[in-house]
């Protein structure tokens, strides 16, 4: 029983990443119709981003809050300002293309920003300073430090926040009409090309806090990190309905659970073989998601 | 024992597209192989030794370590007036340790003319490799690879510097049940072939010693959080955790083991002693035990080949760097004793070769390629270092600290 309990913290705090990127694949597909292979990839920028700036900061082990808040801030508006760019260069260009043509254009992106990352680190892991190692809150039976109950904390606030951004302001409601229909929002004078790029900076902003959060959490960061936890977010955003942000956020966590629990139960060398089963058997049997309500064209 | 080369999990971090242009590069390569034939062998230019080793991906320090390793090597023998006369040119070749890249890169190092190869760190990369070069009679001198297969099946034209992990296995074995006074022992491996190589090696001994293995498992290597693999062995109670992965695991294992507050004594395989672990565990570093060959500050022998290689490279050696040193040394050794640049002529000279003065100690290859003398000794971290902990005595039954000798 104990286990059960640990297991479930455990999955509760790989649900909390799992979430935050895959909103962004969600979002950036309800606006664009696009898969953006990047994303996973912009997660791996905001970690080092973040790591820039503790370095910058001089910050050691057991680390004072500013730092960490100015790390996160910093991994968050570098990945906007990154994503956004990589919108107006690589995408925006090509929306009247095939869609193939994205497609092509994201993943070289991807590969782009990869190896770009692969040759600046020599291809090396960095270490973030240790902070968050001290400090539990339960440590009998089962274990909680303040650093996961933190992770999850601030993911669910961030989800909040996007939330209520998407349904109470007017960027928000002009951000779901385009989803809806593309030409008809730009009918109701809704500037398409702008809103896009909006869209691509909120979904790259949540990428790198949960890229820096990452960092501080499990402190080893690599260039090759985005691509693993970039394919099982993108399998909770089919899983929660691509384009349907709860439903997304469910699905993240719901994710993180199936690892936690196939590698306790199961045998942790079946957990990609449980998780992207789950992916094939939503796509072949309820392309909508499991709380889609949507029906989502699919390219 | 089941032969790990059935083992189908190269260590491959599922790259998009590495099949396909792996694929792709092969069927290029064809042409180009039998166009390039085996020039390199006499003339006058410098003498090629190819150093595959992982110089992207996960284990990349390692590989960068190995390949530094190698240049010093190149330099010293450089600066002594060469081989025969000629300059020693070192050629490297990313082989990621995946198996696709190990055949590709094994395949360009051919093409470039290397008359002998000496390198390599993840077994899982050396395996396909060594059809490679066997077919072409290119020696194939190993400094880290230490699955006991790669000897066993290189019909006499495969080296290694290093140790076996059937070696490694009786130690690591012993150690638990002997020093630690482990009963119940868990292994973790990461499905690779060099991990699984050595968990298997080590269920075997402990069968013979008297260990009982409570669980015998992989992880999914590239996750980060290995909580829940953690909270399931401590719920089979084990005194040891033996993980025989690689090292870029090792620090987020006992990062991750401090976490979940969890008792059991945590040790590693000798592909966890590059000082990523340090950085990345921090103080929860502290205590972890390594089975290992002696690493270069513990080698007395070693101490002008650290100074050379701290001044080239700004760094200290990695775990490998004193084997690849030794490999490098040991290939141009052949050469000038075969006095010839032909593939059977240098391996010939290699099995000749009796007590070499390597660095790690005297080489002798028996007729398999492996080296004559055992190795392996246990490491512990203490203050943020690994340093020198237990060995076997000569009897092999009584454990002495590894410093005094």
């Amino acid at each position: 029983m104990t286990e059960f309990v640990q297991y479930l913290v455990n999955g509760l705090t790989i649900g909390a990443f799992l979430s935050l990127i895959a909103l962004g694949y969600s979002m950036i597909y309800g606006v664009v119709r696009l898969i953006n292979f990047a994303h996973g990839d912009v997660f791996m920028i905001g970690a080092f981003a973040g790591f820039g700036t503790l370095t910058a900061l001089g910050a050691t082990g057991g680390m004072a809050l500013p730092a960490i808040v100015a790390a996160v801030l910093v991994g968050a508006l570098t990945t906007g300002a990154v994503g956004t760019g990589i919108a107006k260069a690589a995408y925006v260009p090509l929306l009247s293309s095939p869609r193939l043509a994205l497609l092509i254009s994201a993943i070289g992106v991807s590969l782009a920003l990869e190896e770009g990352v692969k040759v600046l680190t020599h291809a090396r892991f960095k270490s973030y300073p240790n902070a968050l190692d001290g400090g539990r809150i339960f440590s009998g039976a089962v274990h909680v430090t303040w650093g996961q109950l933190a992770l999850v904390v601030l993911s669910v606030v961030l989800m909040a926040a996007l939330w209520l951004f998407v349904t109470r302001t007017m960027t928000g409601t002009a951000m779901r009409a385009l989803a809806m229909d593309r030409d008809a929002a730009r009918l109701q004078g809704i500037n398409v090309e702008r809103l896009i790029l909006v869209t691509f900076f909120i979904g790259s902003l949540l990428a790198g806090a949960a890229g820096v959060m990452y960092g501080l959490y499990y402190v080893q960061i690599s260039f090759g990190m985005g691509f693993l936890i970039g394919l099982r977010a993108f399998t909770a955003a089919v899983l929660g309905g691509i384009g349907n942000l709860p439903g997304t956020m469910v699905a993240g966590v719901a994710i993180g659970l199936v690892q936690s629990f196939s590698a306790g139960y199961v045998s942790s060398r079946w957990t990609d073989v449980i998780i992207f089963g789950l992916l094939i058997a939503v796509l072949a049997l309820r392309p909508t998601g499991l709380f889609g309500e949507r029906v989502v064209e699919r390219a | 024992m089941t032969s790990p080369m059935n083992q189908p999990a190269p260590r491959d971090r599922g790259r998009r597209f590495r099949l396909l242009t792996a694929t792709g590069a092969g069927l290029l390569l064809v042409p180009l192989a039998a166009a390039c034939g085996s020039d390199g062998a006499g003339g006058s230019g410098p003498i090629k030794i190819g150093v595959p080793a992982p110089l992207s991906g996960d284990s990349a320090s390692a590989g960068q370590d190995i390949l530094a390793a190698a240049k010093v090597a190149a330099a010293e023998i450089n600066r002594a007036g060469g081989v025969d006369g000629r300059q020693i040119e070192i050629v490297q070749a990313d082989d990621q340790c995946s198996a696709q890249q190990g055949a590709q890169a094994a395949q360009k190092l051919l093409n470039s003319g290397v008359v002998a190869v000496a390198g390599g760190y993840c077994s899982g990369a050396a395996v396909p490799a060594i059809p490679i070069y066997g077919r072409r009679n290119v020696p194939f001198v190993m400094d880290a690879s230490t699955n006991p297969s790669l000897t066993d099946t290189g019909k006499g034209k495969v080296f290694r510097t290093c140790g076996r992990d059937d070696n490694q296995g009786v130690v690591a074995a012993k150690f638990m049940t002997g020093e630690l006074r482990a009963k119940r022992i868990a292994l973790l491996h990461d499905n690779t072939t060099y991990a699984k190589g050595l968990a298997d090696a080590t269920a075997d001994s402990l069968k013979q010693v008297g260990g009982q293995v409570v669980y015998e498992d992989a992880l999914q290597p590239g996750q980060s959080d290995y909580s829940p693999v953690l909270t399931k062995i401590a719920s089979t109670r084990p005194d040891v955790l033996y993980f025989t992965g690689y090292f870029a695991e090792a620090g987020l294992l006992m990062k991750q083991r401090r976490q979940l507050g969890l008792k059991f004594t945590l040790m590693g395989g000798d592909a966890t002693t590059d000082s990523t672990v340090l950085k990345t565990a921090g103080p929860a570093a502290d205590g972890y035990i390594a089975t290992t060959a002696p690493l270069a500050k513990d080698l007395p022998a070693a101490g002008k080949f650290v100074s050379a290689y701290k001044s080239a490279n700004g760094a200290d050696p990695g775990p490998f760097s004193v084997y690849e040193y030794d490999a490098v040394k040991v290939v141009a050794k052949a050469i000038d004793d075969a006095g010839s640049t032909k593939g059977p002529d240098i391996t010939e000279a290699l099995h000749k070769i009796a007590n070499f003065p390597g660095i790690t100690g005297p080489i002798t290859f028996d007729e398999k390629g492996d080296r004559t003398d055992p190795l392996y000794i246990t490491v512990r971290v203490r203050d943020g270092a690994f340093t020198a902990y237990k060995k076997l005595d000569k009897s092999g039954a009584t454990w002495v600290d590894a410093k005094t000798s």
